[in-house]
């Protein structure tokens, strides 16, 4: 991405065609099925959030008891939607970076339908009392196997496309996708191995289980979204990255900071003293990468303020980075000595996972989706009006959650260590926001019914048959895509990014 | 930088905190030496330190991660340093008061989650801390046993709002509580069936009879077993964290 691109010429085009059309089948069932399980996941938070305030809701369907509810919530979340989202980033990213046509596209539909099922089964096994009742790691342990398995068979091509491309430059998407894949296994084999089949403390158990949740959001699915924010705004800016050197800088803190965080979750139960002090400094350290992939990222676009707002794909991979500066900054702020002991036990954890997962991980995910699906399916976007309401809602949605988990939590928490007061008016200070996570919840409902909807269609091949790529403003010569647009392949690629 | 040393930066960078936090304090933690009062003299005990329990432990803890329980419950009494659970009553054990002669207060040790597989830590504190549950409805309930405290806990399971039985406080303490109801673990069955364990709850129609089910009295056992302070259990001094008295001259 850093260097000057060539003028593409037709077998270029034709090898972009060519790899699009390869992984045309998988990439659409991870993005679709991701996406109603999205839909799923969003709808259990919503009654996972309304059972904190209002504890009658559904109190005769025993399969949506509060507990069981949240944790099939951030499981479907999770699994359902945020791995499969990433599935389908990977795939598709490393196949175009190293420029290999997928073969093994029907091994790869076979592994998501395996994924799917193993994501259905545990999901039920949760609802029905049947977890394995570790937090974070709900999924019964003979699902972990099976998830295991059919993550291999999706990824392992991507890793051997990347062995076998030609020689040459390796983009720095490329090196975050590496290490999410190096990076998934072992943090995957290792929480499972300890928790489920070592017989080790429970606490143990319970430290592995916290390092467990942090480390797949740091080294996996946020490796996937800075992988895309790094491919989407060089080439939809028609910009190189604005340093390398901060890449470089960015990766390196990233691979060295992310893998201590954790066990700060831990802080004050018994277990070796230096694990949650290291688990905070960690935490806290988190803010270097944040800031520099931030810098990064926004220094590539900047400049190009139009341009972020008329592209979908850029709009929302933009505010997925600056939700990373701001988990950054949260991460630091919350995890210092004076506010540590104030949240641990408060809605705060919650507002940090959601700011994670759908803040930062969904928002660039998003943002890939949008710019990947109208090239494999060789349609256009249908309606802008729906990516706008899409883009609005989730924004002010996940600003809702995050602040009212994070403001309240701290409120709450400040509640509980004034030990004279009542325990009563502590959680009750918490209730109110709990109200204000419902609302916000509907609203993010709201939003991915639109997105739902529009993807859905786009599978059905409905789509615009047009060479004119959807953007949010009206159709202008300063496109970013070109005054023809390159989303037809055929057509002519033109714009000095559109290399790769 | 070629991909050997990307690969080799990857593997230590990973893997020297990944043998630090994860490998080494799991081996270490699985075989903690039993912890041995020093002698009558000194700490008042002698022999193994083993922390009183009794109940259907594994399985009610099972029950207890099953229903989702610690999204909303802790079960970590944390010492002064990280935080204020110690002056709580309603996590940290009970304090000295009128009612209550001996201060039975102490930080969680780790031999607290002996018999489960995984410590219910906790992520939240919608509603109070557990560790001392069990100790606090002994406390708690009216003297004259009206209502026992297994009965008192299931009732509290099946609807945490219509509960009574609190010497204070007894009707509004718990009429405001978010906590849900967990249905789900009891039958209702016609009144001929299960008479001697029905639960005496509000809203019943007549002719019927709740009934607790296997997994509803495991988890009501597990929780009447939280008693994690000193009542009846001086810890050892190498265990004991508060001040001691000056020494006998």
């Amino acid at each position: 991405m850093a260097q000057p691109s060539s003028t593409p010429d037709l077998a270029d085009v034709q090898l972009r065609a060519d790899i699009d059309r390869s992984l045309r089948h998988p990439v659409m069932f991870f993005f679709t099925t991701g996406a109603l399980w999205l839909a799923a996941g969003v709808l259990l938070g919503l009654i996972a959030s309304a059972k904190k305030h209002m504890p009658g809701v559904l109190e005769s369907l025993s399969w949506f008891d509060a507990g069981k509810v949240d944790a099939a919530h951030l499981n479907v979340l999770i699994y359902g939607w945020a791995a499969q989202a990433a599935f389908g980033i990977i795939i598709w990213l490393m196949a175009r970076l190293s420029r290999k046509v997928c073969q093994q596209s029907a091994m790869i539909l076979f592994a998501g339908h395996l994924w799917n099922g193993a994501v259905l089964v545990g999901t039920l096994c949760i609802l029905a009392g049947y977890g394995s009742g570790v937090a974070y790691m709900e999924m019964p342990g003979f699902i972990w196997p099976v998830l295991l398995v059919a993550y291999l068979l999706i990824t392992i091509w991507s890793l051997i496309q990347f062995q076998v491309r030609d020689a040459g430059h390796v983009y720095i998407s490329q090196w975050y996708l590496l290490g999410a894949l190096f990076w998934f296994p072992w943090i995957f084999i290792s929480a499972g191995a300890f928790v489920f089949l070592y017989e080790g403390h429970p606490l143990m158990a319970a430290g592995i289980a916290s390092w467990f949740r942090s480390a797949l959001f740091l080294l996996f699915f946020l490796p996937v979204a800075i992988a895309s924010a790094y491919y989407l705004a060089p080439k939809v800016s028609g910009r190189p990255v604005h340093s390398y050197s901060l890449a470089i800088f960015g990766f390196w803190s990233l691979a060295f900071i992310a893998p201590w965080a954790g066990m700060q979750k831990l802080t004050g139960a018994p277990i070796p003293q230096f694990l949650p002090y290291v688990g905070a400094a960690a935490a806290i350290l988190m803010m270097i990468p944040a800031i520099l992939v931030g810098a990064n990222i926004l220094n590539t676009v900047r400049g190009h303020a139009t341009t972020v707002a008329q592209s979908p794909s850029l709009r929302f991979t933009i505010a997925g980075i600056v939700a990373f500066i701001l988990f950054g900054l949260l991460s630091a702020g919350l995890n210092i000595s004076s506010s540590l002991p104030v949240v641990q036990f408060s809605y705060t954890g919650y507002g940090m996972d959601i700011l994670s997962l759908y803040g930062v991980f969904s928002l660039c995910a998003f943002g890939a989706i949008y710019f990947i699906v109208p090239r494999i399916t060789k349609r256009e976007w249908l309606s802008s009006r729906f990516i706008s309401w899409h883009f609005l809602l989730s924004l002010y949605g996940v600003g809702s959650v995050v602040a009212c988990a994070i403001v309240g939590g701290y409120f709450q928490g400040v509640g509980l260590e004034q030990y004279d007061q009542d325990f009563l008016e502590a959680a009750g200070r918490a209730q109110s926001y709990g109200w204000g996570i419902t609302i916000a919840w509907f609203f993010i409902f709201l939003s991915n019914t639109f997105f739902g909807t529009h993807l859905l269609l786009m599978w059905a091949r409905l789509g615009r048959r047009s060479s004119h790529p959807t953007l949010l403003q009206s159709h202008e010569a300063d496109s970013p895509h070109g005054p023809e647009g390159e989303v037809d392949n055929y057509g002519v690629a033109n714009g000095p990014a559109a290399a790769h | 930088m070629t991909l050997k040393g990307f690969t080799l930066g990857l593997i230590a960078s990973f893997g020297i905190p990944w043998l630090l936090i994860l490998v080494f304090p799991s081996i270490g933690m699985s075989h903690l030496d039993p912890v041995r009062f020093e002698g009558k003299d000194i700490d008042g005990g002698e022999g193994v330190y083993l922390p009183p329990r009794d109940g259907r432990i594994t399985l009610g803890s099972e029950v207890y991660g099953q229903e989702g329980c610690y999204y909303c419950h802790s079960q970590l009494v944390r010492p002064t340093y990280a935080g204020a659970d110690l002056w709580r009553d309603e996590i940290g054990g009970l304090a000295k008061s009128a009612d209550n002669p001996q201060d039975t207060r102490r930080e969680t040790i780790p031999q607290d989650y002996d018999g489960e597989t995984v410590a219910h830590v906790g992520l939240s504190r919608v509603g109070p801390d557990l560790s001392n549950f069990g100790r606090r409805i002994h406390f708690h309930l009216k003297p004259g046993a009206e209502v026992t405290p297994e009965e008192w806990i299931l009732r509290h399971l099946y609807d945490p709002r219509t509960n009574k039985g609190y010497r204070q406080n007894d009707t509004q303490l718990h009429a405001k509580s978010v906590c849900p109801g967990k249905k789900g673990l009891f039958e209702t069955v016609d009144a001929v069936q299960g008479r001697a364990e029905g639960l005496d709850v509000e809203g019943l129609d007549d002719g019927k009879n709740v009934i607790p089910t296997a997994r509803a009295k495991a988890l009501a056992g597990y929780l009447l077993s939280l008693k994690r302070d000193t009542l009846n259990a001086p810890l050892p001094s190498t265990l004991n964290h508060a001040p001691g008295k000056p020494a006998a001259q």
